[in-house]
Formats: structure tokens, C-alpha cells, sequence
């Protein structure tokens, strides 16, 4: 057996394998008893491990432990705690990001009357325009014979 | 009843029964006592692991201070996704890795390299079909386990540490360790072939 196939087998015994792979191993350990013993020797290793992970203790005692944290947490060299940092100008995206689409749906509802007034008047029946924000979309119908001007907002 | 309004009374904490969350969001607060005493719960575990991988109590007790220190400075960016003491167990992980990175201890060196890349040895020897630690009281499995890994070089005891205790996936020990996934599958089939290798040979000199 090669390393590779060997490696393979182990990543079988780990659950690694993707599900066509993982198959394809499997089946070749229940034929191969070559196969199927070094399978055992690594789940023999594994669940040692697992089941026998050593325990110790920190050799001395509590008082002294903690002072020595306790030391290094006062020392004006160690840095004091701070709260995650804000990336930059995230107090300006907080505020303008809703003005900037409030701005942007007055705008979509200014458009036909923006568009009456510097355009030369061409007598239609409805129109749609669509929002380009990620986050809202909008669909507006305007309706030139019925007088009324209808605005879907969509929040994703 | 008296005019006067009454202050918000803030919740006062039991410190010895308090359950880790509430310990975690007093320190947050700025409460120091919380933090002793998550430190006094867990400090074991913490060098524990330190001691695992450096396999030397001086350098563990000062790595796993170090973790505590750590914690304190960055306690406001645990948002509790694990474990407290999963997430300071992470801590002092990081800090022996850069230790033994430091130290240049995570290079197998050598003929040991060449081996561990390959399948070395262990990749010649029969599989041993016998487990190595049955019939064993758990207190026996863990000498022996504690044994046969104190054995291992740094970089395959790290590996087994990362995939065995803490049940971390290849791509995460890579990252961590910053090798390739390739190189991590080799250095974990060495060390667990040869921790087999060894179990067994303790298996026969202390039949049970």
C-alpha cells in the first residue's frame, strides 16, 4: 500500500473524505484486509487519545497563579482592555446609509414630476423605475390618465 | 413610600456559584473579582493544555498566564460562540504555537522530517490489529498516553493535541499551524503510527 492510499484511509477514519471518496474507501476496506487492519490500528490510536487525554494541574497554587496575572494586567506596559474597534467612519455610514436611501426613494418619487417639468410633455400611460439599492428595492407606477402614482418597496 | 425614585438595584453576583456567562459579563464590565474567579475555575485546563504542547511546566505556567492576560484584553470580543474556557483553551493554543514557532520547534528536523513526510518507519511496519490500552483502567491509559506522547517530537505531538483533544478538522490544524493540508495528514498518520508503535511497547513491558 502507498502512502497516499494509506492517507486516504485515514482521512476515511476521520470523516474527511467527501461522499463519493468516502464510499469508495469504505468499500475498499471490507475487501482489503490490508486495508481494513491499518483502518483499525488508526481508530485504535484515535480513540486512546480521546478516551485517555492526560489531566494536569498548574504546580502551584491559586493565590500565586492569579497574582502573577493579576501583576501583568496592572503593568502600564501591558495594553489596557478596549471594545472591538469600529472600522473607520462607521458613525457615518450608520447615519447616511438610511438618508442615502430615504434620498434615494424621494428621488425615484420626484422622478415623473422632474421629468414634467424638463421634458417635453409626452402623454403616457404608466412607467416603472426600478430602485438600484441592494438592501430596498422599489417599483414605481405612474399612471398619467388616473392622476395617482403607485411605489412598492421591498426590504430584502 | 417615600418620594424619592428608586435606583436601578444592580444584580449583586455569588461569585463562587455564578455560572461562567454571568462571570464573563461582569469582567466585561470591568469586574476584576469575576475574572479571578473564572481564572481560579479554570486554570487547570488552561495550563493543561499549555503543558501538552511545550511539555515544560515553567514555560506552560508562563503561557497560560499569558492566555489569562490575553483574555482579559480581548474579553469584549468573546461574544460566546463557544465556551468561555473552549475560548480561552484557543488562546493559550495560539500562544504555544507562536512560542514553538519562536523556539523553531515545530520544524521535524532531519531524518525524522524525511520519515514523518513519507510514512517513514511506521509506514513499513505490519498495522497493529491489537488495541494497545484495552482491558487498561482509564488512570493507566492516560500515563501511557502522557508517556508516548512526551516521546513525540513538537510538531506531531501539536498535531494529535489539535485534532485528537480539541477536534479540529485538517484545514483548521493547517491554518493554525501553517503548513498544508497534504503536510498535516502525513505528520498525523506518523504520529499516530507511532504512538501505536509505542503504546505497544508499554503494552509488553507492563502487561496487564
Amino acid at each position: 500500500m502507498n502512502h497516499e492510499a494509506a492517507l486516504r484511509i485515514q482521512a476515511w477514519v476521520d470523516g474527511e473524505l467527501p461522499s463519493p471518496a468516502d464510499r469508495e474507501v469504505a468499500a475498499w476496506v471490507e475487501r482489503d484486509p490490508d486495508a481494513a487492519a491499518l483502518a483499525t490500528e488508526l481508530r485504535h490510536a484515535r480513540s486512546a487519545l480521546r478516551e485517555g487525554e492526560p489531566e494536569y494541574s498548574a504546580p502551584v497554587s491559586r493565590e500565586f497563579y492569579w497574582s502573577a496575572i493579576e501583576r501583568r494586567i496592572a503593568s502600564p506596559r501591558t495594553p489596557q482592555p478596549q471594545a472591538p474597534a469600529a472600522p473607520p467612519f462607521a458613525w457615518l455610514a450608520r447615519w447616511f446609509v438610511p438618508a442615502g436611501i430615504l434620498a434615494a426613494l424621494a428621488l425615484v418619487l420626484m422622478l415623473p414630476a422632474l421629468r414634467d417639468q424638463f421634458a417635453p410633455p409626452v402623454k403616457r400611460a404608466s412607467e416603472e423605475v426600478e430602485s438600484p439599492l441592494d438592501d430596498i428595492s422599489s417599483v414605481t407606477f405612474r399612471s398619467e390618465s388616473e392622476g395617482i402614482t403607485v411605489v412598492w418597496v421591498n426590504a430584502r | 413610600m417615600s418620594g424619592r425614585p428608586s435606583k436601578p438595584r444592580q444584580k449583586r453576583i455569588e461569585y463562587p456559584s455564578a455560572a461562567d456567562e454571568d462571570l464573563v459579563r461582569a469582567a466585561q464590565g470591568g469586574d476584576m473579582v469575576a475574572f479571578e474567579e473564572l481564572v481560579g475555575r479554570h486554570r487547570d485546563k488552561v495550563y493543561a493544555r499549555a503543558f501538552s504542547m511545550m511539555r515544560n511546566e515553567d514555560e506552560a505556567i508562563d503561557l497560560s498566564q499569558e492566555a489569562w492576560v490575553k483574555g482579559w484584553q480581548r474579553l469584549q470580543q468573546f461574544q460566546g460562540e463557544a465556551s468561555f474556557v473552549t475560548w480561552m483553551t484557543r488562546v493559550v493554543i495560539n500562544l504555544c504555537l507562536d512560542a514553538l514557532r519562536k523556539q523553531k520547534r515545530l520544524r521535524t528536523e532531519s531524518i525524522e522530517h524525511m520519515d514523518s513526510e513519507s510514512g517513514g518507519v511506521e509506514r513499513q511496519m505490519p498495522p497493529l490489529i491489537i488495541n494497545p490500552t484495552e482491558g487498561l483502567e482509564r488512570q493507566e491509559v492516560r500515563q501511557r498516553i502522557d508517556q508516548a506522547m512526551s516521546q513525540l517530537s513538537y510538531a506531531h505531538r501539536t498535531v494529535l493535541i489539535l485534532h485528537e483533544f480539541e477536534g479540529l478538522e485538517y484545514k483548521e490544524i493547517a491554518k493554525r499551524m501553517e503548513c498544508s493540508i497534504g503536510t498535516i495528514m502525513s505528520r498525523l498518520f506518523y504520529a499516530r503510527r507511532r504512538l501505536a508503535a509505542l503504546l505497544m511497547d508499554l503494552k509488553q513491558e507492563r502487561p496487564t
